[in-house]
This record gives C-alpha cells, sequence and structure tokens, in this order.
C-alpha cells in the first residue's frame, strides 16, 4: 500500500519556503466540477456513483496531470489511512467519512490531488508552498483544462460551472492562504484580520480550534463569492488583502521584540525546551508549543531548529501519522507518549 | 369564555379599550368583532396567512415554485430548498426562476462571467448545436410542465453524449 511510503517525508508544501513565507504557510486553490451526464451526488445510485468513479478515475489517471499520480480507492481503505490522508490536507474530513464508491488521486510530491465524488463528481485541488495565488492558479487551470478534454463538465454559460450546492456555482473556485499568525494572537489583536477582511467577502476562520482562538495560531483566508467575478478578479480580491493582514503580523512581531524582547526570547525557548523534554505531550500543547517556536525562528531569536522541522512537525504528530508511525492503532494516553518520544528524536535529543 | 355579544361561539378577539381614565374590556367572537368593530378592528389573520406572508419575504419565489421537480432526477425544488443540494445539471434549468434571486443573494450575482471548459468533448460542430437545439427544447418542455416530452429529450440528449463518449 503506497500510502505508507509517504509516512516519512511531507508534502511539498510544507518546506517552509515560498514568498512571505514567515508568515504565509500555504496557498490552496480548488475546483469544484461535475460530469455533465450523470445526476449530482445528492440523487445518485449506489450504482451509478461506481459508474462516475470508474469513469473519473480513468480519466484522471490517463490524462497525464502529473508523473506519478496515485490513486486512493477510498471505499477500500482503512479509517487511519483515511484520516492520514486528511491529516496531510490531501482530502476533505466529508471526503473520509464519506459512503459509497469514492477515491483521490494526488502526485508523490502532493501538489495536485483530485477528490472523486466528495460533495461534487470532482474537486482539484492545488496546494503550494508560501504566497503563490498566480502560480497556484495556473497549475490548477492547467489540470482542469486537460480534464475537460475527457470529461464533458457540467457547465451552463448562464450559471458557469454547475455545483450540487449553489454556493460553489460559476468558477467553482475556493482560494485559501493559510497564515501563522502568532504575534497578532499574542497582541489580542486578531480582529484587526475580520475587520480588514470583512467588507470583501472573504472568509477567515481557525485552522485548528474554534472561534476566534485558534489553535497554533493559524488562520486560513478564503473567498466567499464564486458567482459573478471571474477566476482572476476573485484571486486579486484575497492577493490585494493579504499584504495588510502581513504587515500588521509583522509589525506585532517586530513590537514585540522591541517592547519586550526578553519575555519572547523566554517564551520562545520554554516553549523549545518543553518540547525537547516532554515525555506526554497533547496535540493541542504541540500545536502551541510549535507555533511560537516557529515565531522564534522567524525573528531569529532561535537557530538550533530549521523551519522545515518545525512545519512539518505540525503534521506528523497529529494522530493517524503518529499510529502509522508505530503500525498499530494507539489510544490517546499512548499517543501523547508516542508524540513526546517523535518530537524529541526530531529535535535531535 | 363565550362571545358577550352572540353568546354562541367561543371568544377569541379580547379587546380593552382606553378612553381617558375609564377601561372597557370587551370578549367576542371572531364574527362578531369583524361586524361589531367594523374598521377599527385589523383583518384577522390564520396561521397560513402568517405563513404565507412570512415566506413571500423570506424566499419570495416559493410560491411559484412549490409545484416544480426536476424532470431528470425529480427532485423538487421544495425539497432542494431543505436540503439545500441540487440533483443535477438540469436543475439550474428546472428551478432558474427560484435559482436566479436566490444565487443573486448568495453571491451578489447570477451571471457567470469567468472561464468556460476548454474544449468540449464531443468532438463534432454538427452534435454541438444538434446538443444546443434539444437543450432548448427539454428548455420550453420543463417551462410548459410537459414532463413526459422532457423525459424524451432528456434520453436524446444522453444518447448523444453516450455515442460521442464510444467514439475516444
Amino acid at each position: 500500500m503506497e500510502i505508507n511510503e509517504l509516512c516519512h517525508k511531507t508534502g511539498e508544501w510544507l518546506r517552509g519556503t515560498g514568498p512571505e513565507s514567515d508568515i504565509v504557510i500555504s496557498t490552496r486553490i480548488r475546483l469544484a466540477r461535475n460530469v455533465a451526464h450523470f445526476p449530482f451526488l445528492t440523487r445518485v445510485k449506489p450504482e451509478q456513483k461506481q459508474e462516475i468513479e470508474a469513469y473519473l478515475r480513468e480519466r484522471v489517471m490517463r490524462v497525464g496531470i502529473d508523473e506519478n499520480l496515485l490513486y486512493v480507492n477510498l471505499a477500500d481503505t482503512e479509517p487511519v489511512d483515511r484520516l492520514f490522508l486528511v491529516e496531510r490536507h490531501l482530502i476533505s474530513r466529508e471526503h473520509a467519512d464519506g459512503d459509497g464508491q469514492r477515491g483521490v488521486a494526488f502526485g508523490r510530491n502532493e501538489v495536485v490531488s483530485l477528490m472523486v465524488n466528495e460533495e461534487d463528481h470532482l474537486r482539484i485541488q492545488v496546494l503550494r508552498s508560501g504566497l503563490e495565488l498566480r502560480e497556484t492558479w495556473e497549475r490548477i487551470n492547467h489540470v482542469d483544462d486537460l480534464l475537460a478534454t475527457q470529461v464533458n463538465y457540467a457547465f451552463s454559460s448562464r450559471f458557469g460551472y454547475l455545483t450540487a450546492c449553489p454556493t460553489n456555482a460559476g468558477t467553482g473556485l475556493r482560494a485559501s492562504v493559510m497564515l501563522h499568525l502568532p504575534a497578532l494572537s499574542m497582541a489580542r489583536q486578531i480582529e484587526k484580520v475580520f475587520n480588514a477582511v470583512g467588507r470583501l467577502n472573504l472568509v477567515v476562520r481557525g485552522l485548528y480550534g474554534e472561534g476566534t482562538q485558534a489553535s497554533g495560531d493559524l488562520y486560513q483566508i478564503s473567498n466567499q463569492v464564486t458567482l459573478g467575478k471571474s477566476e482572476t478578479d476573485i484571486l486579486k480580491t484575497i492577493e490585494s488583502v493579504i499584504p495588510r493582514i502581513t504587515s500588521y503580523e509583522r509589525m506585532a512581531r517586530k513590537h514585540l521584540v522591541e517592547e519586550n524582547r526578553a519575555q519572547i526570547e523566554d517564551r520562545v525557548w520554554r516553549s523549545y525546551g518543553m518540547l525537547r523534554t516532554a515525555r506526554t505531550i497533547s496535540s493541542e500543547e504541540t500545536l502551541h508549543l510549535l507555533s511560537q517556536v516557529r515565531m522564534g525562528v522567524n525573528l531569529g531569536l532561535i537557530d538550533n531548529v530549521k523551519m522545515k522541522t518545525v512545519n512539518e512537525l505540525f503534521i506528523l504528530t497529529l494522530p493517524a501519522h503518529l499510529q502509522k508511525m508505530q503500525g498499530r492503532e494507539l489510544d490517546p494516553d499512548e499517543r501523547n507518549v508516542v508524540r513526546a518520544s517523535f518530537v524529541r528524536s526530531r529535535l535531535g535529543v | 369564555m363565550k362571545c358577550e355579544s352572540c353568546g354562541k361561539k367561543p371568544a377569541t378577539v379580547h379587546m380593552t379599550e382606553i378612553a381617558g381614565k375609564k377601561k372597557e374590556e370587551r370578549h367576542l367572537c371572531d364574527e362578531c368583532a369583524q361586524s361589531l368593530g367594523g374598521s377599527s378592528i385589523p383583518k384577522l389573520l390564520t396561521p397560513a396567512d402568517i405563513l404565507s406572508s412570512l415566506l413571500k419575504q423570506v424566499a419570495p419565489e416559493l410560491e411559484e415554485m412549490q409545484k416544480t421537480v426536476c424532470p431528470v432526477c425529480g427532485l423538487s425544488y421544495l425539497e432542494f430548498r431543505s436540503g439545500g443540494r441540487l440533483g443535477c445539471a438540469n436543475d439550474y434549468v428546472a428551478f432558474k426562476k427560484g435559482l436566479t434571486p436566490l444565487l443573486e443573494r448568495i453571491h451578489g450575482g447570477s451571471q457567470h462571467v469567468g472561464k468556460m471548459p476548454s474544449q468540449v468533448a464531443e468532438p463534432v460542430a454538427a452534435k454541438a448545436s444538434e446538443m444546443t437545439q434539444l437543450r432548448k427544447e427539454l428548455d420550453k418542455a420543463v417551462a410548459h410542465e410537459e414532463f413526459e416530452k422532457a423525459a424524451e429529450l432528456r434520453d436524446r440528449i444522453k444518447a448523444l453524449i453516450g455515442k460521442s463518449d464510444g467514439n475516444k
């Protein structure tokens, strides 16, 4: 099973380089598409779902999207492996937990992934490190065009690409940028982000955790509107707001260092120390400590650890990853112990 | 309590008239209240009236679309509104009257201005125009609620698409 090969490395998007990568972790664009001559998944019979899956799987694999495209049949996959794919941002939670014939194709460097039979027949995704809206769009546009030569998309010149949920109709495009905002969180100024974004029909949400206090200080900004605007206009809107937010964060970081250097250093090094010495540690705490260390690396307050290592630890310490590494199921307490041990080893202890 | 005017029907209208320091209570059934009170009594609304007027405000297209069903997938407009999901591409035709204002509310616009599929997978232009013609007729049939005809047309469209797939 090829999923296991992914276990010890991480997707290209976590490399920690790319534009603005001190704050922008990744850029993601997804397109929703349906095949014209099948009903949407809401009204489809199980046999039809199999037909659609076979139809799309065949075409996705042969159209030349990526040299090393791997297809995983999720109906045939263990829950832990499905969760593993969710943790790597290759499929959505809904897709993992869904039913019936469905799958996902992705390249080995995990830049492109295509979900078959999630909410729409096809969901194409491209995920890159840093702020890369243009490049990501060009890549996904190309994949979409390749597939259009083989698949009759459900499309009307009036309403655009036709989707199961009207909130996705038109371009079918959802673009998101993932930001790391520890200084704004610390200074309790995350409101500024919500305000900057509010009037532009963009949405901000914490990546893990709920409400305004996001775990790991990770936030995602996405567009809400998909119809009535062109793809480039949608991307321009997001592009226009990101610089303001990154400058808020940089100012907040600068301020922290100038006003409270000793305190910030202490915070960063204590977090680092905890990660290197704890014998049992929860996911929540790990995210929090990693967030502090990541900021420390960005501010040059700590140089014992590489950015790539920190980014990877965000993913590799998640539940399914730990269980796959150990090769067996673990209950929460066992996971906390394994997590702590894995983190220590990655940090050179 | 019984109506104080006719003494027969139960009192459902309870009025309190205040004129200066004088307070007068009256308990009437709806019929007597209408006939005695004249214009000073507002027209009484039944629960169905209230619901209908609320729906008109919240979803004005709902009244017209209540009976609409897509001939291709069988989804009814009401089912769609309650479940939030559409059933097939043809729903965008069948439910156009309701979808258009809904899309305006969601997106602030309902006319697509982005990219189109780069290449239609059907290779022959003639086939494309036959397809357009069939689709137009399907639209018309749906609009006139000629659903049998619509289903027939749908099958013909399916057959056309099926044929082009076989040619690849």
